[in-house]
């Protein structure tokens, strides 16, 4: 009799879905609605370079001493300098950054004297050539620009 | 009638792209009925030439490969190096960079231990456990992710002690974690410890005796599943793990299950260790005099630490220059692996599923 | 390299069971190695597993010297349980010498001295199955002899499946 009301009521179905609706609390919904919501990622995340400018003057802070070039283990950075006459100093004349061979591992970042490169936390790099890979300084200025999602 | 069926051995392919064996392993097997009567591994369908690359960069440079063997255990890979190398020109992290690096190590143990499980109860069909085992280590990854910047190939241990010092909300992460954490491993032990499939599928399965181990050199969980309590972290004690208090789990009945149990309470252990070190953590500084330009005398070392997987070793000879002569890892999952013929001979081909399964190798490091 | 000699019964032991095979018994940062002839190499091995229980084998590789008439070193890193030490053994021969395999003696070692032909080319004489592990079997040539350069190898295999330069 019990039995049969059971059956009747779905008693063991109500007993599993009341599992289920207990843990669906909006708290524990972890899914991330990616092109809607970018994640936030943590704050020393390593992500696309970026070539920092002084934000007073809007020169390039770097100052062309190939430190980073030299740390990196893939050898995938290449700074190009000229001696400036006047100030007797390294002027920058390009700066090439091959995206496509970089592990994000840190050690540029690390090795760069005056913070000038630096790696960030913007994450949308993809391209669809090995060309569009190859960072040139002013896309290394202004950092990636991935197409707005829209709905 | 004299209608005999007529039956012949077969040979079954499976792999490379096969879900159970975690990467690009084929396994050749030759049946007879369910049977396997010989295996034959097939790999280095992910060799990328690591050691090679290790003779041809600079010490520092080489450090974020590591993290590319064994890719779910990045930090201990990076443990291992940076302790080979400090041990090459006789330097010593700093004690606070020491108890970071322990709490780190003891994070991705944990980290990888929860992989294996999801994935291995995966392939025994019980996928629930992955769901909840994901979960848990989205958390240690988070805290990784704060703390260096990369949630799988950290770089988180430069050669002499740390980069970054801790960040600000480290500490609160970890309470948390640590906090959460042991009713959480209780739950994945409600879904399986007892679970009549998954104890049918493991016990007795996949036996590797003490002495096999030993004459396979076998390590980490699966020789301590063989009742061997053999722990590089106790038995020669590296960044400081002498002074904290912890317990060897050991098995004894060298199966699949024991193999388990271990890993099981070994996660319970790494959380005893990192709540220690939490407690007791040094100030002061985090990186030891090293010089910039690293040129390490003449002279070889093997060095090697208690990973996830086993006994991670490092051998390095330098010749005086910038870079090493040669540089050999001892990787634990590719002679873990060498054991799996020693198990699998005679066993069902279901249950090679399972032997691999708590075997635990990463085929990145297999492969190197 | 500043080694030091190293000094104990066990070195001992080494030195008078073995007069004529053992060459130098040095240490280094308090990790003891002892360089051996290649003829005595399983001897040494196997005598070390039986009378002193170093029934674990580490890790067994090489190291190239080609400078050296004796190009080859092969090194045996083995761990004692009951001791719980490590010791190195390391023995020097040509190109055109073949150690005996000690696949006899420590199973572990199969896989061990196929990476090692695989990466060298060196041969171990009376080893069952000795063909190429982690690099596919139609390749040329030994990766990890110095001869071999990285750059040579990317550029060309860059070359070929790309189309494009190197980078490096
Ligand atoms: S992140 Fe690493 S690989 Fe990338 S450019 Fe910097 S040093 Fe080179
Ligand atoms: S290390 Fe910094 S300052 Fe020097 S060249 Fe690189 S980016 Fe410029």
């Amino acid at each position: 009799m019990v039995e049969t009301l059971r059956k009747i009521f779905l008693a063991d179905l109500l007993t599993g879905l009341w599992v289920t609706f207990k843990t669906q609390r909006t708290s524990n919904i972890v899914t991330e609605q990616y092109p809607l919501e970018r994640p936030r990622v943590g704050e020393r995340f390593r992500g696309a370079p970026r070539l920092n400018n002084n934000p007073e003057n809007g020169e390039t802070l770097c100052i062309g001493c190939d430190l980073c070039a030299k740390a990196c283990p893939e050898n995938l950075i290449v700074v190009g300098t000229e001696r400036n006459k006047e100030t007797r100093r390294l002027d920058l004349t390009y700066f090439t950054y091959d995206l496509s061979r970089c592990m994000f591992c840190g050690l540029c970042e690390d090795a760069c004297p005056v913070d000038a490169l630096e790696l960030t936390q913007d994450f949308e790099m993809a391209s669809y050539t090995r060309d569009g890979l190859i960072w040139d300084r002013q896309m290394l200025e202004e950092g990636p620009r991935p197409t707005p999602y829209t709905r | 009638m004299t209608n005999h069926l007529e039956t012949s051995e077969m040979v079954l392919n499976m792999g490379p792209q096969h879900p159970s064996t975690h990467g690009v392993l084929r396994l050749i097997l030759k049946l007879d009925g369910e049977r396997v009567k010989s295996i034959e591994c097939v790999i280095g369908y992910l060799h990328r030439g690591v050691e090679k690359i290790g003779e041809n960069r600079t010490y520092a440079q080489f450090a974020p490969y590591v993290d590319r063997m064994d890719y779910v255990a990045a930090v201990s890979n990076g443990l291992g190096y940076c302790l080979a190398v400090e041990k090459l020109i006789g330097i010593e992290a700093p004690p606070r960079a020491q108890f970071v690096r322990v709490i780190f190590a003891e994070l991705n143990r944990i980290a990888s231990h929860l992989l294996w499980l999801g994935t291995s109860a995966l392939d025994l069909g019980a996928m629930t456990a992955l769901f909840y085992t994901m979960r848990e280590r989205e958390d240690v990854l988070k805290i990784f992710e704060n703390y260096c910047g990369a949630r799988l190939t950290t770089h988180a241990f430069r050669i002499g002690g740390l980069q970054y010092e801790l960040h600000d909300t480290f500490e609160a992460e970890l309470l948390a974690f640590c906090a959460s954490f042991p009713a959480r491993l209780d739950e994945y032990e409600r879904l399986l410890t007892q679970n009549p499939i998954w104890v049918d599928r493991l016990k007795g399965i996949g036996i590797l005796t003490a002495a096999d181990c030993k004459a396979y050199a076998v390590s980490g969980p699966v020789l301590r599943a063989a009742g061997l309590p053999w722990d590089l972290r106790k038995a020669q004690p590296y960044s400081s793990y002498d002074q904290f208090d912890f317990d060897i789990p050991t098995g004894q009945n060298a199966d699949s299950y024991d193999r388990y149990l271990v890993r099981i309470e070994e996660m319970r252990q790494s959380l005893r260790i990192i709540r220690q070190a939490l407690d007791r953590i040094p100030s002061g500084p985090i990186l030891a005099k090293v010089p910039k330009v690293l040129k390490p005398a003449p002279g070889e070392i093997y060095s090697s630490i208690e990973a996830p997987k086993g006994e991670l070793g490092y051998y390095i000879v330098s010749d005086g220059s910038l870079q090493p002569w040669r540089l050999r890892v001892r990787p634990p999952s590719f002679l873990n692996l060498a054991a799996l013929e020693k198990m699998a001979v005679g066993a069902l081909v279901a249950d090679v599923v399972a032997i691999i399964g708590t075997l635990d190798f990463v085929l990145g490091e297999v492969d190197r | 390299m500043a080694t030091e000699a190293w000094q104990d019964p066990l070195s001992a032991a080494l030195a008078a069971t073995f007069p004529s095979s053992v060459l130098t018994r040095e240490s280094f940062r308090g990790q003891p190695f002892a360089l051996i002839t290649p003829t005595a190499w399983c001897d040494v091995l196997s005598w070390l597993l039986l009378n002193h229980a170093f029934d674990y084998l580490a890790d067994l590789t090489a190291v190239d010297f080609p400078q050296s008439p004796d190009r080859f070193e092969l090194i045996a890193i083995l761990y004692s349980f009951s001791a719980n030490r490590y010791l190195r053994l390391k023995t020097r021969f040509p190109e055109s010498f073949s150690p005996a395999s000690l696949t006899p003696l420590f199973p572990a070692a199969n896989w061990l001295e196929r990476e090692v032909y695989d990466m060298f080319g060196i041969s171990f004489a009376g080893h069952p199955n000795l063909k190429r592990i982690l690099l596919p079997e139609d390749w040329q040539g030994f990766p990890l002899r110095k001869e071999k350069s990285i750059l040579a190898m990317d550029q060309s295999w860059v070359q070929n499946h790309l189309g494009i330069k190197s980078g490096q």
